[in-house]
């Protein structure tokens, strides 16, 4: 049984309809509108906005959504702050307008008033396999199944979104809202396949044999990287399995492992963040945040570091861990930490932890979360494609191109741990040279 | 599936056909062909090209000329101007017409002329048809001339309208909109004079006279030119019911029964849809553009054909004057009908708007419970003036039903019965 303690937070409520036209009414309206310079996935902020403002609310949903299938979830989740709303002119008379939240606010407008914007074109008579259907999978598929590709898209798990069903917090970002974008897909005749892994050259030879034209390989970063020294006692989780778990009706093991304890969480980037609030809101007593460097160094966005701090959790800044405290029975005790002080800069242009000599401390508790990122799963691709050190696939900038004929991968798999929006620019870029090698063939 | 493919936008007036009804009104957004050229990039279907003069007195325009007028925090909800006629030479603007016409015969041109006497219109109109004008119009309406005879002088002198019209009819073989003047009692017997000078449609409205601001420190109305103001043609959202009325009011005219070019406020396809249904066949377009710009006609396209299509509405000349034909005199109401405000408290916040002016300006029938701060509605009341839902912030929270024919509203009491009875007075009878 779960405990009545354990609150797991609503999604927060967007801008209603007239409070989107209100804050749209802000707008400058620029000439050329640097917002639309700053989306990855080429979403045009100064288009839609200007649309909303002359009343053509049906033409901005448009905008949004035939530029990004997930143009709600990128309202959403986005870091606006450093992507279209960093260069906004507005804030040469006062502040940005806030583009994520107008734009997820037409996108749910969208859905309230019952427009599809987007338009079924007729089928070419070819299909693509994707593999994935994350943000860079569902952004592929949209872009092809538009052009009148049949797509199949093959996901792992039981259910579709990958990353934004299973890698966030369900107080970011929910089933229902999901379930909407999902909709627009299935809209589109994009097929969505659960349960069923595809893997390495095998998976890929069987996918071309069954007469797919191409294969877009999504399969995102599913492994927590552990912290070095070997297997750690029971008590620690990985960030994928704790948020995974977070995200399932029945959280009974997540809720068993940090209820009413004290716990650690270890990193600094917004994944930590997300596990430190989850364990929080499963009921647990204490969460600290545990940080090699400082606070100014943290991966996290911003906002998300001071919404952790106000939620109550305890930041324990240039700490490193420096192993595992066990009881007689060998059960997880505490985590085991050395501090630090900045030194010079690293190579990411950030000062960089130097341990204390004789510094070390535990910290007493009873769950600990690693999350220092993650990398590929035991998937092995390099038998498919080249791959680098980090099991990551190999592929050409701005078409996702890998070294097998008609495979092509985006993502966190070949760009590394990255934004949804990011993820959503290299399914599009994909789908784009697909398209491409598709017309030459028929011709 | 296609948005764009499955929806006709053109329209068809005195014979022209135009791809779409949007068209730049005779204004500065219509002075050169590099500006012009500029629209139609955009997708203007045509333009009435900037009033063209004879050269005869050189036009020099006022500086500044225009003044905004903002309302809150609303820019521009009216403009304001002392504009003149174009400046430019006459051979000038006719090479721009001519460019135009070779380089986009797919566009129409509408050249709008001025003239101070019979001789000076025949001579326009003549000089404009043989350099490409598709149509001309006419411009009666110009509201700042002091000229008499000339501008809205002519629109206010009925039989100046017709005089003029019967020239410039005898001197070209193309098509002739009369461009009439808001700054009048009643626009259709204006309309009528054209008529019976052989115009072939009308457009309406030009600016209406007014003063938009005034300043404080010195006391000049707005624009002020070098420490004077004029009373000058205002234009933009704020004038917009002025113009559907007119637009309406002639489009309803039987005797009048000629086309309309609606203008007046237009901005967003909103906005041209109301013309179109109050009867109007093309619409141009100003003082928007100099708010937005020419992109302003991609959201008037992609909004109206979206509206089509969710409509089930393939052309857009079915819906020409649809709301005409439901426009009545207030004296045709059914009376015996009546009904009051609802409330959807479940939405309410609690602002008390509602209670605020139905107490200082209705029917005094929303009780205030300080309590859960929430109005409570006394249904005997309610005057369905609908003010609370102009002002309350919800959405959807008020709305509007009609009540059975047996239900009586209560009468407003007297704040002392015994002063009743002290009223002495004969009851007024007809002789």
């Amino acid at each position: 049984m779960i405990a009545d303690s354990m609150h797991m937070p609503k999604m927060p409520k967007g801008l209603s309809f007239p409070e989107a036209v209100l804050e749209a009414d802000r707008c400058l309206l620029c000439h050329d509108a640097p917002c639309s310079k700053g989306c990855p996935a080429d979403t045009d902020p100064g288009a839609f906005i200007r649309k909303l403002r002359l009343k053509n609310v049906t033409g901005a949903i448009r905008t949004i959504k035939k530029s990004n299938i997930l143009g709600g979830a990128c309202g959403v989740l986005c870091p606006t702050a450093r992507l279209c709303e960093k260069e906004c002119s507005a804030t040469g008379i006062g502040q940005a307008i806030r583009i994520g939240a107008i734009q997820r606010a037409l996108v749910e407008h969208s859905w309230a008033i019952g427009f599809q914007a987007l338009e079924k074109a007729p089928s070419r008579g070819q299909k693509v396999a994707v593999v994935g259907s994350g943000p860079a999978g569902l952004a592929c598929a949209a872009e092809l199944a538009q052009a009148g590709v049949q797509v199949t898209v093959f996901e792992e798990r039981a259910e579709a979104g990958g990353v934004i069903r299973y890698g966030v917090p369900s107080y970011r970002f929910d089933e229902a809202f999901l379930a909407h974008e999902l909709a627009d897909l299935a809209f589109l005749g994009v097929e969505i396949i659960c349960n069923t892994r595809i893997e390495g050259a095998e998976g890929a030879g069987k996918l071309l044999a069954q007469g797919y034209k191409a294969i877009f390989l999504a399969p995102g970063l599913w492994k927590a990287i552990e912290l070095p020294g070997g297997k750690a006692p029971a008590g620690v989780e990985g960030s994928v399995a704790f948020l995974a778990g977070s995200r399932q009706k029945d959280r009974g093991e997540q809720a068993r492992l940090v209820e009413g304890r004290d716990v650690a969480v270890i990193g600094g980037g917004s994944v930590a963040i997300d596990c430190a609030e989850t364990a929080k809101h499963l009921g647990a007593r204490d969460v600290y945040l545990v940080y090699r460097r400082s606070f100014a160094e943290m991966p996290a966005e911003p906002e998300e570091s001071f919404s952790a701090l106000r939620e109550g959790i305890h930041f324990l800044v240039l700490n490193t861990p420096a192993g595992y405290a066990t009881d007689a029975k060998g059960a997880l005790s505490g985590l085991r930490l050395r501090r630090c002080r900045l030194g010079a800069k690293d190579a990411s242009g950030r000062r960089s932890p130097e341990e204390l000599p004789g510094s070390d401390w535990t910290l007493e508790v009873g769950a600990v979360i690693e999350a220092i990122g993650n990398g590929p799963d035991s998937a092995n691709w390099s038998d498919l494609a080249h791959t680098d050190s980090r099991g990551l696939i190999v592929t050409e900038a701005g078409t996702g191109k890998t070294s097998a004929a008609s495979v092509y991968a985006g993502g966190d798999i070949s760009s590394g741990p990255g934004l949804v929006v990011e993820a959503v620019r290299d399914g599009k870029a994909a789908a784009r040279a697909i398209l491409e090698t598709l017309a030459g063939g028929t011709r | 599936m296609s948005t764009k493919a499955t929806v006709d936008l053109s329209v068809q007036m005195c014979g022209i056909r135009f791809n779409n009804p949007f068209l730049l009104s005779s204004s500065p957004v219509s002075n050169c062909a590099e500006m012009i050229e500029r629209a139609y990039e955009h997708g203007w279907a045509g333009v009435c090209y900037k009033t063209l003069n004879s050269d005869r007195v050189e036009i020099i325009h006022p500086s500044p000329r225009m003044n905004g007028y903002d309302y809150e925090g609303k820019r521009l909800v009216g403009l304001q101007n002392v504009e003149m006629t174009s400046d430019r030479p006459l051979r000038h603007n006719l090479a721009d017409i001519l460019y135009l016409k070779k380089k986009y015969p797919d566009r129409k041109i509408i050249v709008s002329i001025m003239g101070f006497s019979n001789d000076e219109w025949a001579f326009l109109a003549k000089a404009s048809a043989d350099h490409g004008a598709d149509m001309l119009e006419l411009n009666f309406s110009c509201p700042h001339m002091s000229v008499e005879g000339s501008g809205y002088k002519v629109g206010q002198s009925f039989h100046l309208i017709e005089k003029f019209t019967t020239t410039v009819k005898r001197a070209v073989g193309i098509p002739v909109l009369a461009k009439l003047t808001p700054n009048i009692t009643d626009m259709t017997e204006a309309a009528v004079y054209a008529k019976n000078g052989g115009a072939d449609g009308v457009s309406a409205i030009n600016t209406v006279r007014g003063i938009s601001e005034i300043g404080f420190d010195d006391f000049v109305a707005r624009p002020n030119v070098f420490g004077r103001g004029a009373v000058s043609g205002l234009s933009g959202p704020a004038v917009k019911p002025i113009g559907l009325r007119f637009v309406a009011e002639m489009a309803q005219c039987k005797e009048l029964g000629l086309p309309i070019s609606g203008m007046g406020g237009i901005e967003t396809w909103v906005d041209s849809l109301e013309y179109l249904l109050a009867g109007a066949t093309t619409l141009q377009v100003t003082t928007g553009i100099i708010h937005y710009g020419y992109r302003i006609v991609e959201d008037m396209i992609e909004g109206l054909s979206d509206w089509m299509i969710a409509r089930g509405v393939g052309k857009l000349t079915e819906v020409i004057g649809k709301a005409v034909q439901n426009l009545h005199e207030t004296g045709e109401f059914d009376l015996q009908r009546q009904g009051i405000a609802t409330y959807d408290l479940d939405k309410c916040v609690g602002c008390g708007q509602c209670h605020i002016v139905c107490h200082d300006a209705g029917g005094q029938a929303l009780r205030w419970d300080s309590a859960t701060r929430r109005p409570e509605l006394i249904e005997g009341k309610c005057l369905s003036c609908m003010i609370c839902s102009f002002v309350c912030p919800v959405p959807g929270l008020i709305g509007f039903t009609e009540k059975p024919k047996d239900w009586k509203r209560l009468p407003t009491p007297v704040m002392d019965e015994a002063e009743v009875a002290r009223v002495r007075f004969e009851p007024f009878t007809l002789a």
